[in-house]
Formats: structure tokens, sequence, C-alpha cells
């Protein structure tokens, strides 16, 4: 399993992706003279192109990554050599899956060194009204990356089962967009508005989805580093539980569906 | 040589055709509709939900749209070009759904404070927006600084102008906002008060032409304030109101004469309060001369 991660992390080196993830990382550059267009809040809205910069390259790595390195193997044929070797099919998708989780990571580092570096200047040019929390900065882009991981796990799910490159892709954009709005749903659902609005199959549907869809707006912690605003510790934990615990959930699904995949 | 020469020809065409198309594009781009620039905003409701997690991005991105829209419209306005005037509705639906999404947006509430309030005359509106903000920004002065400088200048409501001043004064540890409230309380000094918060807020501007205006607009209300000083010097001196500000020009008691910097005329109404025909706008003026003109 350890091999296959390894395999992994040096193949999207190979793909030259991280060259482009440089590329893009010029952009961090141009934040604090972007942000010096604020007229309030030139530190807070440098944090907030920093973090959405950031939070969008992850999103790509996380759909693209996750939808192509399985569907990818199987379309060139190299789960036939891969498998022949003394190695589980469940050891092959958690060894694909860390690699590409082991390089998500690294990313998040090194994005997050160059915004921090960023958002610093800024700060420095035109100190905030409040100073920033660092810590709420550095919570918010490890959450970021959690979330991502979470979405190349349900990406590699989805690429267990498929055929084709679309059904990844495309499916794992949905549960990003999905599992971004499940908590306005359900915090809709319990106004006095929706009681009288939404039929009572609709309101049960709604909450299937609810507890079905991952909750990616418990990873989002932009609001508390953008203004400073105290972390909630314990919700902290209960977010990287529930992260521990959804994906484990996905990956195992995964391994089952995989190991009962066809592969003639 | 086939395989070059061809692509070549085609870019060289192709750039051709695109220095072309540039002109009439821009022009074409430049004299959009109002709405067009601004673009429309689904309901805040909707934007949420579609926004996913860049919410603060996609609010910080209506509000710099609206800054910059109202910004390049003032700069012309500040240099004598005539421009339509803004679409300050639209501008406002921009800012309440950048607060929807944002509702710690602190460059929305600052805008808004500006425009509602000396161009839109919505007092109400930008206090209950600057209501909405205190929810959230609990630490911050500005709002209740706000709220309290609408309540007591344009609302007349100087109980709760002294609630706002107060909650203001607590949160910066300042006495200005207590002097403020004190000043206006009494129900003087009204040019006092806008040269007061004028001054707080072209100091604390970064934006260039954000800080023009408030600082056109701060030169204006010393004028006033210039011309309220001769007045009652006057009536001191000489027992009667002055009708005319040319009588306080040619008595001595105002030297040099006073300059509208919106190009308007000061005059004095008939319970001698100091008035300008621009009304302290661009397009105060603009429209006194359209009416001369009989358009």
């Amino acid at each position: 399993m350890l091999n296959i991660m390894a395999i992994s992390l040096k193949g999207i080196f190979r793909d030259r992706i991280f060259q482009g993830i440089m590329g893009l990382a010029v952009l961090f550059l141009f934040i604090p003279s972007a942000a010096s267009l604020s007229m309030r809040q030139v530190t807070e809205l440098s944090i907030t192109l920093s973090l959405s910069l950031i939070s969008f390259i992850m999103l790509l790595l996380a759909v693209f990554l996750g939808a192509t390195s399985i569907w990818k193997d199987i379309e060139r044929r190299y789960t036939y050599s891969i498998l022949s070797l003394p190695l589980s099919r469940t050891a092959y998708l958690l060894g694909r899956f860390l690699g590409i989780a082991l390089f998500m990571l690294l990313t998040a580092l090194f994005l997050g060194g160059v915004a921090m570096l960023a958002i610093k200047v800024a700060s420095v040019l035109y100190p905030p009204a409040r100073p920033v929390l660092w810590i709420a900065v550095l919570a918010s882009i490890l959450y970021g990356t959690l979330k991502y991981i979470l979405l190349v796990a349900v990406s590699m799910l989805l690429a267990t089962v498929s055929t084709s490159f679309f059904l990844p892709v495309f499916g794992t954009i949905c549960t990003y967009l999905a599992g971004s709005i499940t908590q306005q749903v359900y915090d809709y659902l319990h106004t006095p508005a929706a009681v009288k609005a939404i039929s009572p199959i609709m309101k049960q549907a709604a909450l299937f989805f609810y507890y079905l869809l991952p909750n990616l707006s418990a990873f989002d912690l932009k609001v508390n580093a953008i203004y400073a605003l105290p972390l909630n510790a314990s919700g902290l934990l209960m977010t990287a539980l529930y992260f521990i615990v959804y994906t484990s959930v996905l990956l195992a699904a995964g391994a089952i569906l995989l190991g009962r995949r066809e592969m003639k | 040589m086939n395989r070059v020469l061809r692509p070549s020809v085609v870019m060289l065409l192709s750039l051709a055709c695109y220095g072309v198309l540039l002109g009439p594009f821009c022009a074409y781009m430049k004299q959009k509709p109002v709405e067009e620039k601004l673009g429309y905003v689904p309901s805040a409701t909707l934007l949420r939900y579609l926004a996913t997690d860049q919410k603060e991005f996609v609010a910080a991105s209506l509000v710099m749209k609206t800054v910059m829209y109202y910004g390049g419209i003032a700069e012309k306005q500040q240099t004598n070009v005539v421009v339509a005037p803004p679409d300050l509705p639209a501008m406002s639906r921009l800012l309440h759904g950048a607060v929807k999404l944002d509702p710690y947006n602190m460059d929305a509430y600052y805008f808004a404070q500006s425009f509602l309030t000396w161009d839109a005359k919505q007092y109400k509106l930008a206090n209950n927006l600057m209501d909405y903000g205190m929810k959230y920004r609990t630490w911050d002065w500005y709002l209740p600084f706000f709220a309290g400088f609408n309540s007591a200048y344009f609302l007349k409501d100087y109980s709760a102008a002294a609630r706002y001043y107060q909650k203001a004064g607590e949160l910066s540890g300042s006495d200005l906002s207590r002097l403020l409230a004190g000043r206006y309380l009494q129900e003087s000094g009204q040019t006092g008060l806008a040269i007061a918060y004028l001054t707080v807020m072209e100091k604390g501007e970064t934006n260039e032409a954000m800080k023009r205006n408030y600082h056109i607009r701060l030169t204006a209300f010393r004028e006033v304030h210039r011309i309220e000083v001769a007045r009652d010097r006057f009536k001191e001196a000489k027992g009667i109101v002055p009708t005319t500000v040319e009588q306080l020009i040619l008595g001595g008691f105002l030297v040099p004469p006073p300059v509208d910097p919106y190009g308007g005329t000061f005059y004095l109404e008939p319970d001698g309060k100091v008035a300008t025909t621009s009304k302290f706008a661009f397009a105060g003026v603009k429209n006194e001369k359209r009416q001369h003109t009989g358009e």
C-alpha cells in the first residue's frame, strides 16, 4: 500500500501538476495590491482572496486527481499488471487515495505558506482594525484541505463503479455543490416559513440527503480567518472526527465495489 | 514551409481583425446600460446557495463592482464631465446582497453609508443596514458612529443618536462620539457635527475617489460654517438677520467670499439657514442649469 502511495505521489509530480500549481501561486503576489482597492478592510480582503484562491486550486485538484487516477489505470489497463502483484484491491485503492491526499497536503502547505506571506505583507502595509488571527487562518487552510481530501474519496468511490471519466468528475462537482448547501437547506427546513411551504414528503427527502451527503460547510472556517473570529475547539474536534468517519465509510464502500468489479 | 507559413498568415490576419474589432468592442462595453454594467444580481437567498464556500469572495466582488462603478462616475463628475447620475437603487441592491452573503464585510457598510445618505437620501434604509451590521461586527465603533450621525443629522432623532453615539464611544474608547452626541442633543452646531463626521471619514479613507469626495464635501461644509459665523456676527453687530450672503461680503463679515466646490452658489434661506444651489452635489448644479435653460 505504501508503495502504491509513493508511486501515486511520484506520478502526480511527474505529470508536472505541482509546477502548474507553482505557476498559479504567482497570483498570490498580486493579492496585496488587488486588496488595496478595499476601502476599509485591505487585510481582510487579502485573506479572502488568498483563501478563495487556495480553495479553488484544491477543488480542481480534488476533482481531477481523484476522478482520473483509478479510471486512468483501468482505461490504460495498468490495473492488470498492478493487481497481478501480491496486493489486494483495497490496498491499491487506499494507496492511490493516500498518495493523492499526501499531495494535497503538500500543496496546501506550499500554498498556505505563500498565502500567509501575502497576508503578512498586506497587514504590514495596511494594518487591520483587529490583528490577524493566524491560528484561524491556519485552521481554515487545514480544514479546507480536509474537505477536499474528503471529496477525493467521493470521486474515487465514483471511479470504482464508473466506466467513463464523466461520472467521477461531474459526480464530484455535484457532491461539492450539494454538500456545500445542505446545512443551509437544513436550517431553512426548520424555519416557520418552510414548515408551511414544504410538504412533509419533500422535507423527509431533503433530510435524507442532508444525512447522506457530506456536510462540507462544517469545514468552511473562512469567516473566522478573515474577521479574526474565535474558533470553536469542540466544533473543530467534531468536524475532524466527522472527516475521519465519513472518509472511512467512502473508502470502505469504494473497496467493496472495486473488489466486486469485473476487470477482464 | 507551408506548415509554418499558413498558420502564421492566419495568426497575423486574426491579430489584424482583433485590432480592428477592439475599438468598437470597447466602445460598446463603455456605453453598456447601467443594469448590464452592474449586472443583475439574483436574490440574496439564491446567491447564498450558489456561492457555496466562496460567499466572502462573492460578497467582496459585489462590493468592488459597486465601488468601481461609482468611483468611475464620481471621477468624471469631479472633472466636470457630463455623465448620467449613478444608479443608486441598483448599487443599494448589490450592497444589500453582499451583506447577506458576508454580514461582516465592512466595505459594504461603509460604502452604503456614504451614498445611501448624502446621495440617495435613504436615511432609514442606511440605519437599518447599520443595525444589521452591528449584530455581527460587535467590536466595530464605526457602525454606531454612522448610525448616530444619520439619526442626529438627517433624521433629527436625537435620543436614538445619543444611544448610538454612546455605543460608539464605549467601543472606540474615545470621547469623540459622546462629544458629538452632546453637541447635537443641544440642537445646535449641525454644520460642526457634519465637519467632525466628515473629517473622521476623510482621514480613514484609502480609496482615492472616495477621499476626494469627502474632501470636497468637507470643504463645502467648512464654507457653510464660515457663512454661519459671519451671519451670527452680522446679527450681533446690526441687530437684524441678514437676508443674503452678499450683505455679509459687502459688510466685511465674510472675507474672502465663499466658494461652493460643487459649483453652486450659497444663499440664505428665510429662516437664516445657509443653503447652496448645488445641494452639495455635482448633479445639483447640472439640474439647476437644466432648469435655467428650460430643458
